[in-house]
């Protein structure tokens, strides 16, 4: 970390544009939202017991940690689109349940379309958030107000761009994705669960938080807490 | 009878409502309403929340609730079946019986390995995206399964078959095989492989079926060891209903 009498990025700041979307960047994401689930996993679990395996928090930090141990035995300038895509893969093949094939294929094609983008900025940014829900909502067929991921990843990403395209700067839109993300978790309480095995339970999914949607706000925190150390 | 019923289906469909609630939703006058559920207070069809003053379905409701599912002889029949085949397999063991266009699960064990899981008896579950359900419209005579068919097919997953004619091809090959296997169609993740039951007539009865984890049952094609146990149960289950030894489809 740099001094802390330096505040680049912050209000009235001239750093404006200045932001990359490098592999320092992905990596100090990854880190940073294996540290919140690692911190939130018996609280995923808990929030899981009562709709589904109780196994979500268990699931996710299994499979963080294993995308840890990916970027250590990464190259160092392994791109950051590869990386990802490689992260993604791993926590395909590492995360049970449904949570590793839907954020695994997320983060895959996160990475993906941050290798094809023009320039590593703030639009690269959005088009591979934008692509990660289409994955996710490829694998999963769920549409907002079903009680998923998709309840929590919508919103953020409606607000990203929102705030992108009135002039925001990236670490704003950031932090407006990440409150998004945390209003569209409280918004799954009273949903009744229409996909995975919580549709089971008919109306007894109602009155619970959704841990996918709740895993996906501990992803977009730690997006924005990277975004606004690194513009 | 009619308006106890409708109020009844209402406090099935939402956790907990009010009398006003009740009144807006079904477009009954609020003392009606009132009267209704006093009445069905007394027979322990609904209760009456203390903290809230809601209501929501009551205990009666579980027993009849019960009795409805054991009335499935099937249900009965497939206890031990089911038991044993979970421990035999490790795994996961649901039976299920059609139910209009979608299968009702009436009997489920949990994977025999203390862990939390949540108990699917009443489920429903749309009967082209799970193995149970197209192991028991494979056997159906054409006429009913050609119906299924061309009815709503909702799309669960990514992977859920939506397509009639997929479905109508997929249904020859389970006919031929005697097994049904669905690979997360219904749920991320999750895979199934069933096997019809059938009565007396050879009609198939429902389906008795593994469920589990995408990589365990799946990893190179459906596990042979699985495919077997599942076959086995079928057969034995059907025996068991007095099915003669073929069932033969029509």
């Amino acid at each position: 970390m740099s001094s802390p009498t330096v505040r680049r990025g912050g209000v009235g700041s001239t750093s404006r544009g200045a932001w990359v979307l490098d592999v320092s960047f992905v990596r100090r994401w990854i880190v940073e939202a294996a540290a919140r689930i690692e911190e939130q996993r018996d609280f995923l679990t808990q929030l899981d017991a009562a709709i589904g395996d109780a196994d979500h928090g268990i699931n996710m930090h299994r499979g963080f940690g294993a995308a840890l141990a990916t970027l250590e035995s990464s190259a160092a300038d392994q791109p950051p689109g590869e990386l990802l895509e490689r992260v993604g893969m791993t926590i395909v093949y590492r995360v049970g349940g449904a949570a590793g094939p839907l954020f695994g294929t997320g983060f895959r094609d996160i990475g993906r379309t941050i290798s094809d983008a023009p320039a590593p900025d703030a639009e690269a940014l959005l088009m591979a958030l934008t692509a990660g829900l289409d994955g996710i909502q490829r694998l999963g067929a769920a549409a907002p107000g079903d009680k998923t991921i998709v309840d929590a990843w919508a919103p953020a990403l409606t607000a990203f761009e929102s705030s992108l395209r009135s002039g925001g700067r990236v670490d704003e839109a950031a932090r407006e994705a990440a409150d998004a993300a945390t209003i569209g978790v409280a918004a799954t309480l009273p949903m009744q669960a229409r996909k995975g095995r919580a549709s089971y339970l008919g109306s007894r999914s109602i009155g619970h938080q959704d841990p996918g949607a709740t895993s996906t706000a501990l992803l977009f925190g730690a997006l924005e807490r990277v975004v606004r150390r690194t513009a | 009878m009619d308006r106890a019923a409708r109020i009844m289906k209402a406090l099935g469909a939402s956790p907990r409502l009010g009398v006003t609630e009740l009144s807006d939703k079904l477009g009954l006058a609020k003392a009606t309403v009132h009267g209704l559920l006093r009445a069905l207070e007394r027979q322990e069809l609904v209760e009456q929340e203390a903290d809230s003053g809601k209501y929501r379905l009551g205990a009666a409701m579980l027993q009849l609730g019960n009795s409805f599912l054991d009335n499935h002889e099937l249900r009965g029949r497939s206890l031990m079946w089911a038991g044993s085949l979970a421990t035999r397999v490790g795994e996961a063991v649901r039976v299920g019986v059609m139910n209009g266009e979608t299968v009702l699960i009436v009997h489920h064990v949990f994977r025999p390995d203390n862990s939390l899981q949540i108990l699917e008896v009443g489920a429903s579950i749309p009967w082209h995206a799970c193995a149970l359900g197209k192991a028991v419209v494979a056997y159906m005579p054409r006429q009913r399964r050609t119906a299924l068919l061309s009815g709503e097919l909702p799309r669960l997953t990514g992977r859920t078959m939506t397509e009639p004619s997929v479905l109508r091809t997929a249904l020859e090959e389970i006919a031929g095989l005697g097994v049904a296997v669905e690979d997360q169609e219904a749920v991320v993740g999750e895979a199934e492989i069933a096997s019809p039951i059938f009565d007396h007539h050879g009609d198939p009865a429902g389906a008795i079926g593994v469920v589990g984890p995408v990589e365990r049952l799946l990893q190179d094609g459906p596990a042979a060891a699985v495919v077997a146990a599942v076959r086995e149960a079928g057969r034995g289950l059907s025996r068991d209903m007095g099915a003669g030894r073929f069932a033969v489809r029509r």
